[in-house]
């Protein structure tokens, strides 16, 4: 297993070179200036032309993006044009945030996915089953914003349950979470229903029944554990999602994550924060699909790589 | 019965007097949509910074309240000039301290603040408000290592020689971007200082938070005896307006900027204060002079003809716009008042003859700046185009890219605003049509470019005042070299505790006098 991870993270190398390279190519393709974005509306072209000096943006592009590469393999990501502050310390100072709200939404995902697609397939095409199942179409389909604009209006300003915006407390957190942890909860219920009705259709569940076991120890001892490998799957692909696209709830909420953080940089074209966000967010991809697999490979001994 | 009354209007005078009385103490809650991380007014000159720079920093001159006067500041009294309007003398008032408590305000921290925005190594992006000094571009250049023009006669005074007389040049003064720092605690504080700021502004920075909230603290060593009457002042970060009118809602934000749709419903509730307020700002469709097509006056004229300014300004801004008269907004001496109505009426039945007479013109082009889907007020004016038969695309261009054309004068044609930094003529006029052409107007009217220049150097405000106007005709009402369609108010609603807020016309908020009942 440890020989297999070595190889999966050596493999990752070319993939986090192939998007530096691109992200470096789609910057500095795309016309603006960013140090006109910096000197605002009044650029006279001797400060323009000084403070690319100074930055670094008039050497040819390739010394460029060697620059950031032989850095970055030694850990310094640069200096935010901007701010002046390293760009590790700003990703630092964003990320735990980022990483809160995940975790906080995934908790309710889960809690509430799991649980809506457990009882949905065990009661087919119930009331609850119908009902939960246009709900959680709904809420795949409905915009984030919209969801938690409405969920600010109702619970923060008219019940006055939660704090609207910000990031201050715990409390904070709760409404957020929710918002985003029940859109992901949608799409994890429709995945459970439907690979627990797969497995409850196999030989062995019937075999297990015929035994005489109760219902519950079919479903939670045999059938559960089959049933969560596609599940798993998209558990953890979503919290590599989670972490990354949070971008519209760090916005509505205002709380201080990397989404906003990436939001920012690309307005204000500072591109070492731009490089050093994606970098940094294409290594939580790489190791959160590397996660998947590992656990994916504990759920079921079939599919164990060599 | 007689004694019932006299103390009831007695009671009534006491609370009216009291209510009126600024309190001690409180902190405000303000927001902004985005933070600027940075608090250095030489390095950002958005208006978030800008703003911010009032409560860190002063200035040597300042406006005076809500007007457009200005009064000393930093100084003693207003500047003496002389005659022939180069020799500018200064005295700063004594015993002046930063917010550290120690250091102290002198003539060489003004020498060091101009020389620092003008600084070939530096990042001054408002070089233009210190360029009329003498010197100032050899130094730039970084062919003198001081300023020629900065003369210290002792600690407090000083005299500013210009290159030639420039009328506005107080003005230029009183600009954020012109806040006066020290040099020995820029100097301490290295790269950090657009972090870390220190000025002799009435607040001080307390704490910032990234993307979360900027405090500030009143400064106890605040040169105004009794000012500033807040304890701080707390701007919040929240992205989303709508949000913010929720939070203002729920008390927990002071003062809210109104969104348009909303206008109505909270001035209803008569919960609130409402602050309304003419503000510099004038937006516009500039059609590129140098473009192949929109070099045709004729075709200019349409355009002008086609757009319903008053329908355009009230879809989009309802309360918050009046329609424009002129390019420059009203209240500046020197602004063109075109009769009653805007420059060019809407009067599409002409602008129909108009296209007629052009013929077959083909498609035209305008650009958007930023967004992936056209703006509602790009979609009004092309379908206010498409009416009197002129097929106008609009191209939504990246925000950066787009500044960058527009400063290389390659935009064809576009709706934008301006905000003026300075009450001036200058500030619109100069800008835009003369010599350098940066905003894209690829005007190059040699005759209106040299009353550009002279009027830009009028020492006599009357003179100076018909000549801006003179040009301001020429421009609008001949060439069409610009379409004004309206100018937007500050629409500001503070809870009703919240007094002494001060809405300028230059789109700053300031809190110096504000207090919380």
């Amino acid at each position: 297993m440890i020989q297999y991870i070595v190889r999966r993270l050596i493999f990752s190398i070319p993939v986090v070179i192939g998007v530096t390279l691109i992200t470096f190519i789609l910057l500095n393709v795309v016309p603006g200036d960013p140090v006109l974005e910096m000197v605002g509306k009044y650029a006279d072209p001797q400060t323009v032309n000084q403070i690319r000096e100074q930055l670094g943006l008039n050497d040819p592009l390739v010394i460029q993006y060697l620059r950031f590469v032989f850095n970055a393999a030694r850990g310094d990501l640069g200096k935010s044009f901007k701010t002046g502050l390293p760009v590790s310390k700003m990703i630092a100072d964003a990320f735990p945030t980022t990483l809160k709200l995940a975790l906080s939404a995934y908790l309710v995902a889960i809690i509430l996915g799991v649980s809506v697609g457990i009882i949905s397939a065990v009661k087919q095409y119930s009331f609850f089953d119908h009902s939960m199942m246009i709900v959680a179409l709904a809420g795949i389909s409905a915009p984030v914003f919209w969801v938690a604009v409405i969920a600010q209006l109702i619970f923060g300003l008219k019940l006055g349950w939660f704090p609207i915006s910000g990031y201050y407390s715990v409390k904070h957190m709760i409404l957020p979470a929710i918002v985003l942890g029940t859109r992901f909860a949608a799409s994890i219920a429709r995945y459970t229903r439907s690979a627990l009705l797969d497995v409850i259709r196999q030989d062995y569940i019937r075999t297990a029944r015929a035994k005489g076991l109760s219902e519950r120890a079919v479903i939670f001892i045999h059938a559960l554990k089959n049933a969560m490998i596609p599940v798993v799957t998209i558990l953890g692909m979503q919290l590599s999602g989670l972490l990354t696209g949070s971008i519209l709830t760090e916005s509505v909420f205002a709380i201080p994550g990397l989404g906003r953080l990436s939001v920012w940089a690309l307005s204000e074209r500072d591109y070492p924060l731009v490089q050093g966000v994606v970098l940094f967010t294409a290594v939580i991809y790489i190791l959160g699909n590397l996660i998947v697999d590992i656990s994916y490979a504990f759920l079921n001994p079939r599919i164990r790589l060599q | 019965m007689r004694k019932f009354l006299l103390i009831f209007a007695l009671l009534v005078t006491t609370v009216f007097v009291f209510a009126q009385t600024p309190k001690k103490g409180g902190v405000l809650y303000d927001y902004w949509t985005a933070d600027r991380m940075i608090f250095d007014p030489q390095e950002d000159t958005y208006l978030q910074t800008y703003a911010m720079a009032r409560l860190l920093f002063s200035t040597l001159v300042r406006y005076k309240g809500e007007t457009l006067e200005l009064e000393p500041e930093l100084l003693v009294k207003m500047p003496e000039v002389s005659q022939d309007g180069l020799v500018y003398t200064f005295e700063l008032k004594k015993g002046i301290k930063f917010h550290d408590g120690k250091t102290e305000l002198t003539s060489d921290d003004v020498k060091f603040t101009i020389e620092r925005m003008l600084s070939p190594k530096g990042r001054g992006a408002s070089k233009w408000l210190f360029e009329p000094i003498l010197g100032a571009a050899a130094f730039m250049k970084g062919e003198s290592t001081s300023l020629e023009g900065f003369k210290k006669i002792d600690n407090y005074k000083f005299q500013i020689i210009l290159e030639k007389p420039y009328a506005p040049f107080l003005q230029n003064l009183a600009v954020p971007a012109a806040s006066i720092f020290s040099e020995k605690l820029v100097m301490a504080a290295g790269d950090s200082w657009k972090l870390k700021p220190v000025g002799t502004g009435p607040f001080r920075l307390k704490s910032h938070t990234p993307n979360t909230e900027i405090v500030f603290e009143r400064n106890p060593y605040y040169f105004e005896a009794g000012l500033p009457y807040l304890d701080g002042v707390v701007y919040r970060i929240i992205p989303d307006s709508t949000v913010a009118l929720m939070e203002f809602e729920a008390g927990t934000l002071d003062v809210v900027t109104i969104p348009v749709l909303e206008y109505e419903r909270i001035k209803k509730t008569g919960k609130y204060n409402i602050i309304e307020k003419e503000a510099l700002n004038t937006y516009y469709f500039i059609m590129n002079l140098s473009d192949p097509k929109w070099s045709n006056p004729l075709l200019r004229k349409a355009m002008a003809l086609a757009i319903n300014k008053q329908e355009m300004a009230q879809s989009l801004y309802g309360p918050r716009a009046t329609v424009a008269k002129s390019f420059v907004t009203p209240g500046i001496p020197g602004a063109y008042q075109l009769g009653e109505g805007p420059a060019y009426d809407y009067n599409p039945e002409e602008a129909k003859k108009i296209v007629a007479q052009l013929g077959n013109i083909g498609k035209v082009t305008a650009w958007q700046s930023g967004g992936d889907t056209l703006s509602d007020a790009n979609i009004i004016i092309q379908a206010m185009a498409k009416e009197v038969g002129i097929d106008l695309e609009i191209i939504p261009v990246e925000r950066a890219a787009y500044r960058q054309a527009r400063n290389e004068g390659k935009i064809p044609a576009t709706y934008a605003n301006w905000w003026a930094d300075i009450p001036d003529p200058d500030n619109y006029i100069g800008v835009f049509f003369g010599k350098g052409n940066q905003m894209s107007s690829g005007y190059n009217n040699k005759e209106i470019q040299e009353m550009i220049e002279k009027a830009r150097i009028e020492v006599d405000p009357q003179k100076r005042e018909q000549m801006y106007k003179q040009i301001e005709y020429k421009i609008i009402r001949e060439d069409i070299a610009v379409i004004p369609l309206f100018h937007l108010k500050y629409l500001l609603a503070t809870q009703k505790n919240v007094h002494g807020v001060i809405a300028h016309p230059t789109g700053i908020t300031l809190y110096l006098y504000a207090y919380k009942q």
